[in-house]
Formats: C-alpha cells, sequence, structure tokens
C-alpha cells in the first residue's frame, strides 16, 4: 500500500507542522531553546574541564606511572609512603643486583630507610633516616641550599630542616656517627617512593656502618614505559620469586587509577549540580508545551474529529518537543566548546587538552541529556493532548 | 442498510445535581444517499445529535449504527478510523488548522490515513478545483473569507471520499451569496450519492433536503418530506 518513501513523505509533513507551531509562538520557542542551551552547556562545559583538570593533574604524576617499587616479600609495610623496616626486612644485596639487572630496566634506585633517633646540639628527636647513593637523590630531589653530596655528610628534608632551623654545615649525630649536613632540600610534593621533607638522607655506605644493614629497604626501579610494568612484574615473578616469594612489586599504576576514579567523581557531581540547570529547563519546556496544548486543544479536536488517532496527537506534540530539544542541545554543545576554553584559560591557563576525544564525548553526553530532557518533559503535555475528548475539545473556547 | 441509523439515543449531561437529557430518546433512519436536515432551535440538542452520528461522542444509551456497524461495541481506535474514512465533518467554525495552507488542510485528512503524497497532491488539488478555490491553494485560512474558508472544509472533509458528510450550521458564519455557494456545493456533492445529515436552525436551508426532521428538547417532534 505504503511505499517507504510516501512514509517519508508523510513524516516530512508531520515534521512541518511541528515545526510551523513552534514558529507560531517564535519568542515562547525561543525562550526554550535558550533554556536547554544554558543547560546542555553548562552540564558540558563542566564536563570538558573536568576531564581538562584531570588530564592536568595526571600529566604532574607521568613520571611515576612507570615507577616500580620493590619490597621484601616478608613484612612490607608501606606507611603514608614510608616504610618501616625492623630487623630482616630487607632485600639482600645479591637479590637485588639481579632484580635491576632484569630486561624493561631502565634506571633504578636502592634505598634503605630506619628510623633512628637524632641528637641535634642539646635536643634529641626522631626522624626516617634512609640510606641512598649520591646519583639517585640527585635524580629524584634537589637542594634548596647547599649541594647534594654524602660521603660523610648528609642532605636534609625541608621541613626537618624548617623545624630544627638545621643550616648546612649543622652537625648531626646519628647513633653515635656524626653528620655534616650538606644540603638542605627543595620542598617536595606528596610522593610514594621517598619522602624526604621529614628525613635525613645519607649515603648506603654510612647507612650500613650506622645500622648494621645487609640489604635494601626497598628498590625503586624505572621501567621503560608503561606497557612494560606488566612485563617486568612477570619477570620478576619468573625469576626472583620462583623458587620462594621473596619480593613484593607495587605499581604506582594503581595510584593513577585512585586519581583518576577520585577525579571522574568530583567530574561527575560537579556536572549534576549543572544538572539543575537542564532541569529548570524542562520546566520551562513543560510550561511552553502545557500553555500550547491548552492554546490548541480546539485544533486537537479538530485533529481528533477528521481522524487522527490519540498517538499520532501524541507524536505531534513529542515532535515539538525534540525539535526544540535538537536545536537546544546541538547549539548548546557547541557552545561549550568555547565554555570549556574559557573554564580552562581562567583556572587551568591551558587550553591544551581541549580539542581532544573526551570533548567530544562530553558534547554529545551534553546533548544527549537535553534531548532526554526535552523529551520528558514534552512527555506529559503530549500525553495530555492524546487524551481530550474529541467534541469537548472542539467546543473549548 | 441505512447510512446512519439511531436507536432510542440518550445523551445524559450531568449539571451539578441535575441531569439535562441533551438527546432523549431518539430514533433515526438515514437512507443511504438521501438529504436530511435537522431543524431545532439553539439548545435544541442538535449539534449533540450530529455528534453521535458522527461517532465523536458516545450516547449513554441507545445505539448508533453507522453503515450497518454498530459503533457502541467499538474502541477508541476503530472510531478514529470511521472518521476518518467513513465521515466527513462541516463545523460553522471550518475549524482549518491555522498553520497550514488551504492545500494542506485538504491533504491532512489523507496524511492521517497514509495516502500516498502523490495521490494526496492530485485529490487534494481536484477537490479544490471541484470547491473553485484552487487559486486559493497556497493560501493560509487567516487569508482567506470565510466562504472559501468554509469551501477548504469541503474539500477536506470529502478527502478520503466519505459516504455520509455531516453539516454543522455549515452557513452560519457566511452572509447569504457565500451560504448559497456553500450549500450548492453540498447539495452537487449529494447529488453525486454522498449522503448528507445537516443541522440548522435556518428555515431557508431546509429547502436543499429531501427530508426535514425538527429536534425539541432532545426529542424528534415530527417529520416532513422537503
Amino acid at each position: 500500500m505504503e511505499s517507504s518513501s510516501d512514509k517519508r513523505a508523510g513524516e516530512i509533513m508531520y515534521f512541518q507542522m511541528a515545526f510551523r507551531n513552534l514558529r507560531r509562538n517564535g519568542i515562547r520557542s525561543s525562550l526554550a531553546i535558550i533554556g536547554i542551551i544554558i543547560g546542555v552547556m553548562a552540564v558540558a562545559s563542566i564536563g570538558i574541564f573536568g576531564a581538562n583538570l584531570k588530564a592536568t593533574v595526571l600529566s604532574n604524576f607521568q613520571n611515576i606511572t612507570n615507577e616500580v617499587l620493590i619490597y621484601p616479600a616478608y613484612s612490607a609495610k608501606l606507611r603514608h609512603g614510608i616504610v618501616t623496616t625492623s630487623g630482616v626486612t630487607y632485600i639482600d644485596k645479591r637479590t637485588a643486583e639481579r632484580i635491576v639487572r632484569l630486561p624493561y630496566v631502565k634506571d633504578y634506585a636502592f634505598v634503605c630507610s630506619n628510623f633512628a633517633t637524632v641528637k641535634y646540639r642539646e635536643g634529641v628527636f626522631g626522624a626516617t633516616v634512609y640510606g641512598m647513593d649520591e646519583k639517585s637523590v640527585k635524580k629524584l630531589f634537589s637542594v634548596e641550599k647547599g649541594s647534594i653530596k654524602l660521603s660523610g655528610s648528609c642532605v636534609v628534608g625541608y621541613d626537618l630542616a624548617d623545624r630544627l632551623n638545621l643550616r648546612v654545615g649543622s652537625r648531626l649525630e646519628i647513633k653515635g656517627k656524626e653528620f655534616r649536613v650538606a644540603g638542605i632540600l627543595k620542598e617536595a610534593g606528596a610522593r610514594f617512593d621517598v619522602n624526604p621533607n621529614n628525613a635525613i638522607i645519607i649515603s648506603l655506605r654510612d647507612f650500613d656502618k650506622t645500622f648494621n644493614a645487609k640489604g635494601y629497604s626497598f628498590i625503586v626501579v624505572w621501567v621503560r614505559s608503561l606497557n612494560d610494568v606488566q612485563l617486568f612484574k612477570d619477570a620478576v615473578e619468573k625469576t626472583i620469586n620462583a623458587k620462594e616469594k621473596k619480593v613484593d612489586v607495587f605499581e604506582l599504576k594503581i595510584i593513577i587509577s585512585k586519581i583518576n576514579e577520585t577525579f571522574n567523581f568530583v567530574s561527575r557531581f560537579l556536572m549534576a549540580i549543572a544538572g539543575v540547570s537542564l532541569l529548570v529547563a524542562g520546566v520551562s519546556i513543560l510550561n511552553v508545551m502545557l500553555m500550547s496544548t491548552i492554546e490548541r486543544t480546539k485544533e486537537i479536536g479538530v485533529m481528533l474529529a477528521i481522524g487522527a488517532y490519540r498517538s499520532t496527537i501524541l507524536k505531534l506534540f513529542l515532535l515539538e518537543a525534540l525539535i526544540l530539544g535538537i536545536i537546544g542541545s546541538v547549539i548548546g554543545a557547541l557552545l561549550s566548546l568555547a565554555g570549556g576554553y574559557t573554564v580552562d584559560m581562567l583556572i587551568l591557563h591551558s587550553t591544551k587538552y581541549l580539542f581532544s576525544v573526551t570533548t567530544v564525548f562530553y558534547m554529545l553526553e551534553g546533548m544527549f541529556f537535553g534531548l532526554l530532557t526535552t523529551l520528558l518533559s514534552g512527555f506529559y503535555p503530549a500525553w495530555k493532548a492524546s487524551r481530550l475528548e474529541p467534541l469537548e475539545a472542539l467546543r473549548y473556547e | 442498510m441505512y447510512a446512519i441509523e439511531l436507536k432510542d439515543v440518550k445523551k445524559v449531561y450531568r449539571v451539578g445535581n441535575e441531569d439535562i437529557y441533551a438527546v432523549n430518546g431518539v430514533s433515526l433512519k438515514v437512507k443511504v444517499g438521501e438529504f436530511l436536515c435537522v431543524m431545532g432551535a439553539s439548545g435544541s440538542g442538535k449539534t449533540t445529535l450530529l455528534s453521535l452520528m458522527g461517532c465523536l461522542d458516545k450516547p449513554t444509551s441507545g445505539k448508533v449504527i453507522v453503515e450497518g456497524v454498530d459503533t457502541s461495541e467499538l474502541g477508541d481506535r476503530e472510531l478514529t478510523k470511521i472518521r476518518r474514512d467513513k465521515i466527513g465533518f462541516v463545523f460553522q467554525q471550518y475549524h482549518l488548522i491555522p498553520t497550514l495552507t488551504a492545500f494542506e488542510n485538504v491533504e491532512l485528512p489523507m496524511l492521517l490515513k497514509g495516502i500516498s503524497k502523490k495521490e494526496r497532491e492530485r485529490r487534494a488539488m481536484e477537490l479544490l478545483k471541484i470547491m473553485g478555490i484552487d487559486k486559493a491553494a497556497n493560501r493560509k485560512p487567516s487569508e482567506l473569507s470565510g466562504g472559501m474558508q468554509q469551501r477548504v472544509a469541503i474539500a477536506r472533509a470529502l478527502a478520503n471520499n466519505p459516504k455520509i458528510l455531516l453539516c454543522d450550521e455549515p452557513t452560519g458564519n457566511l452572509d447569504t451569496k457565500s451560504g448559497e455557494v456553500v450549500m450548492n456545493l453540498i447539495k452537487q456533492q449529494n447529488e453525486k450519492g454522498v449522503t448528507v445529515v445537516l443541522v440548522t436552525h435556518d428555515p431557508d436551508i431546509s429547502k436543499y433536503a429531501d427530508r426535514v426532521v425538527r429536534i425539541r428538547d432532545g426529542k424528534l417532534i415530527g417529520q416532513e418530506s422537503g
């Protein structure tokens, strides 16, 4: 009977009717569209900003993503990034040498650590003491004052120096041995391996002598790339841990995924708040469509009288909501790019993450919620219109 | 078979605590091809009667049979189909869709039926020509005179080739001359075989009818042949 092109022609006519009905109250329709534009723009802009903020933060952690920490398997205790070792909890030197000679290892640092009472002038205090070689310390940290020299001397963390008024040249006594402060490190951000802010770093040899250590507390290994992390872990399991479990491998990738999770959560939360504006837009669509339904009661009556199904009336009104939704969502999504740009510039001072797939994703998401809102709020008026009794509707004045 | 048959039809409206009998026990048979005029003053129930015949409204009791089909048994969609395919309505107020052109208004019932675009356009143009308003095809109702709007409305009523045309005071808003044009067009359709039921309070109109029935207080009070 009816070919598909005829059907399409029919749809086009319904579309035209819906479009003309919206044009009849141009200002009202425009205001409803503006509501949707603002809502979609708010949601998508916030989403884009959240993603860019995350990307910026993660980029600060880029250098640790290929970092792997290796602890002795017995009782590695990681508390606030500080490893406490007591007695036998160390990686013996032979094992350590084997580990750092495994493939995938680009660089490494042996670290000893212990908690010790330290004397300075008349006072006694407790501090973490790290044993590391000079090269590794230079790789990880930089000095505020003095220089990084560890033979017979030490470097101290920023907070510790600040707290005890330590200066370059000050003398500390650790377990009866005297160390001269050669340098004060710059304040370091939160780290997951060595936390120097409240610590004293001495050379590995001095550490051995002072604490009588037989091995290392942990090893920091940098693999060549992120993909090598798993390969390296497997290699450790196959070789070092083959007979008995000697070491645990702790990858900092996990931390990245936690950061990811947290930011996604914050981003969702902010988007939900922005979603309130979309809700308001939905209410305004509801209002516009309800008014339109009431004003056009008579017309609906005519349509029903000359043979329109109730479902056709429903479709016509939903189509009107859909048109409002599509126009508002598309414009809103496009403007969200400008919105994202502005917020990025204001807060991140950079827009380098703006033009990415995630941005497109959030634009599409904004559009999706814009359309969903208009359809949901258009549904009640459309349903109401479709339930009118033809005769009563015809007589409506 | 009759075009329309009413069997003891009643329509009661409840206003406050009072039951108002808009139609109170009407039995009526409209023959196929007949031109029936229902005359009555305003408030006599003539429009309600026409609405019942046209399946726009359901009777409180009694039966409305359209072309042999008992409509009291039918659901909403079936009633809609009857209105769409078997009946054409002409209202006093024309009731054209203001956003559509004259041409599109005539197309609309065919669109609702799912007629192909080509056929819709052919038929709409044909009807507008018959009604003598093909030159106004692309004008909106607001740009047409009352007489022209009513002619568009008749064209729309005829779009799906209904066998029955129900007219509610079709000349009520028109001057005498336009009214005559409209009545002649309706009569012309009747002569082509379309059953016409027309309600009016204007005695002059009854001259077009084959038969006139009078209604008062919801009851038929007499029948005479025109």
